[in-house]
């Protein structure tokens, strides 16, 4: 079932990398070959991006692709790695955790803006930054879970062409 | 503590403890407004605002698309071919092979890691077929090659430091080119050096009456770089777009001209782009908030203060930025470097009069270089795997080529002409 639905996220990653690509070409075909410059696809493709990422860190990217540090985690032992990851989970719910309302009250706050072409109200475009926090929050009690009874962390993956980009 | 030592300590300790660098740099900023009594909304203002108007960075996922998109076998056998062609007959020619693949390649991939996973498999099985080199030193020579993947245009960490300083992505591709060549010609020489002590092999010469034909099956893939500096230069397209022309036309060569591709290729191509730019532009968000925090503290200006009370000389300055770079390079992940220190030391380099693409250049050429410096090289780690040899032997292998990098290094840095004679060409005023 998870399987499942992470595929599907999958499917949708895809295809805003699509839809952000198709319009670039359509915005330069137009510009360049009739003269006609259009502005809603420049702010499509903004919002396609901010949505990529936040999306694929939500639920595409599992947690060994994610770029990380392992030099310490390789040193020690098992039970090193599962207290390291405890106290690394434990922080990060902590912190985006209290930061949660805050969070919303940004984004609800931003409903007074409207996106410049598409006339998207701006709290609908950054909602994906509250579906975000929401899903990594419940990705690390998950993760907290599982360490606490004794599971350990799941080995980086290198090979993973996922990378930093470099 | 005061409340930037507590982000700062956050931080560091989060990411030894294994969190995503990604998240524990939000996590440390969050710590800090936490600590200073700040609105913790801000990390969603910072993030959110950064991200929908740092409009230069969606050239990024669109450089990785366009690689993906040219990564396929056959078109990979071809450019093998053409540049087997160009240097076999030298010897230690499959070696020589292998870096001028990459230099070819790197005109069409801003990634290092990309070019290694593209093309670490098929130039292991044949450079370590029938015992013509060990298994180490081809494996190391993937990794030292790769890492001209993003110096020569296009290329990732150029777009993350036009972004960073405000600098022309258009010059900063320019001024790659001769210091990626550098580094080539180095490795190149350091193998025809090695090729007689150590016996390396010949390949088979290429009779010239086929150069026609292999050049003209490759053609399609070499123009990959024309177009992109054409839609850069004549100022048909902004930069970003002229990352979409370059991944148009990839998909085009690659889906007509090669018929290497077909529906199913270009869906996976594309879902290996966006977990690229997922797991990069993570990192990216992470460093909005960050940078935002070291911002408010005004750190930049204290660095630049306290470098001026050493009263250093711009030469003294780059040096001083080398070295830490470099050594940094072996303990941090690269693009985390970029995003955090490098802009930290942009005012010093400012006000010292160095010219901004000089120092973007050999702040890339440095970071890349980290990519392959133990004990924390992604490159390393990528052909350890890869080649299923142990990182130990891989690094023996290595290091000789980290020293001539070094030296290349070092002239790109003390001949600022060697980055800026390109874009001047073309009417840099720098």
């Amino acid at each position: 079932m998870l399987r499942w639905l992470q595929r599907r996220a999958e499917n949708i990653a895809a295809l805003m990398l699509a839809v952000m690509f198709a319009a670039f070409v359509l915005q330069i075909v137009f510009r360049y070959f009739f003269n006609f410059p259009i502005g809603w696809t420049s702010e499509l493709t903004v919002v396609m991006w901010l949505w990529i990422v936040l999306w694929g860190a939500a639920f595409v990217l599992r947690e060994n692709e994610e770029v990380r540090f392992d030099l310490l985690a390789g040193a020690v032992g098992r039970r090193g790695r599962i207290a390291m990851g405890i106290v690394a989970a434990g922080a990060l719910l902590v912190l985006y955790g209290k930061s949660l309302p805050a969070s919303w009250s940004y984004v609800t706050f931003m409903k007074v803006e409207k996106s410049s072409y598409l006339k998207i109200r701006m709290d609908w475009l950054f909602s994906i930054y509250l579906v975000f926090l929401v899903a990594i929050l419940a990705r690390y009690l998950w993760i907290l879970w599982h360490l606490v009874r004794g599971r350990e962390p799941e080995e980086a993956d290198v090979s993973a062409k996922a990378g930093s980009g470099l | 503590m005061t409340p930037f030592g507590w982000a700062i300590a956050a931080i560091v300790v989060l990411s030894l403890l294994g969190l995503p660098v990604g998240h524990a740099m939000i996590a440390g900023s969050l710590l800090y407004f936490w600590v200073k009594g700040v609105d913790m909304g801000t990390a969603a203002e910072q993030l959110l605002n950064g991200m929908y108007t740092s409009y230069l960075l969606l050239a990024i996922p669109l450089f990785i698309l366009a690689a993906e998109f040219m990564n396929s076998g056959s078109i990979m056998d071809r450019l093998l071919r053409f540049c087997n062609a160009l240097v076999g007959r030298w010897r230690g020619g499959m070696a020589q092979v292998n870096v001028v693949q990459s230099i070819v390649f790197a005109g069409m991939s801003g990634s290092a890691l990309a070019d290694a996973a593209g093309s670490g498999k098929i130039m292991q099985t044949l450079m370590t077929k029938d015992g013509k080199y060990t298994p180490a030193f081809a494996a190391a020579l993937t990794a030292v090659s790769s890492v001209i993947g993003p110096i020569i245009p296009p290329s990732i960490p150029l777009v993350i430091f036009a972004l960073i300083s405000d600098t022309s992505i258009g010059y900063l591709f320019l001024g790659g080119v001769i210091p990626g060549l550098l580094l080539g010609i180095v490795q190149m020489a350091l193998i025809a050096a090695m090729a007689k002590r150590r016996h390396f092999p010949v390949e088979a010469p290429v009779p010239v009456r086929e150069w026609p034909r292999i050049t003209w099956e490759a053609f399609p893939a070499l123009m990959m770089p024309v177009i992109l500096f054409g839609c850069l230069y004549s100022g048909i397209t902004t930069p970003t777009e002229a990352a979409a022309a370059a991944a148009a036309y990839a998909l085009a060569a690659s889906a007509i001209l090669y018929r290497s591709i077909g529906w199913r290729d270009v869906y996976q191509s594309l879902v290996t782009s966006a977990r690229v730019t997922i797991s990069i532009g993570m990192l990216i968000a992470g460093a909005l908030v960050f940078n935002y925090v070291i911002t408010v503290e005004n750190i930049p200006k204290t660095v630049a203060a306290m470098l001026y009370a050493y009263q250093l000389s711009p030469i003294g300055f780059l040096v001083f930025a080398n070295v830490v770079l470099l050594v940094l390079g072996c303990f941090l992940e690269g693009t985390t470097i970029l995003l955090v220190i490098v802009p930290v030391m942009l005012p010093t380099a400012r006000a010292l009069g160095i010219d901004p693409v000089h120092f973007g250049v050999v702040a890339v050429v440095n970071i890349m270089i980290g990519l392959v410096t133990p004990p924390y090289g992604l490159l390393l780690f990528m052909m350890s795997k890869i080649a299923d040899i142990p990182l130990k032997d891989l690094v023996r292998e290595v290091l000789p080529f980290l020293w001539v990098m070094i030296a290349a290094l070092a002239i790109i840095t003390f001949v600022p002409d060697t980055v800026l004679f390109l874009p001047r060409l073309l009417g840099y005023k720098g």
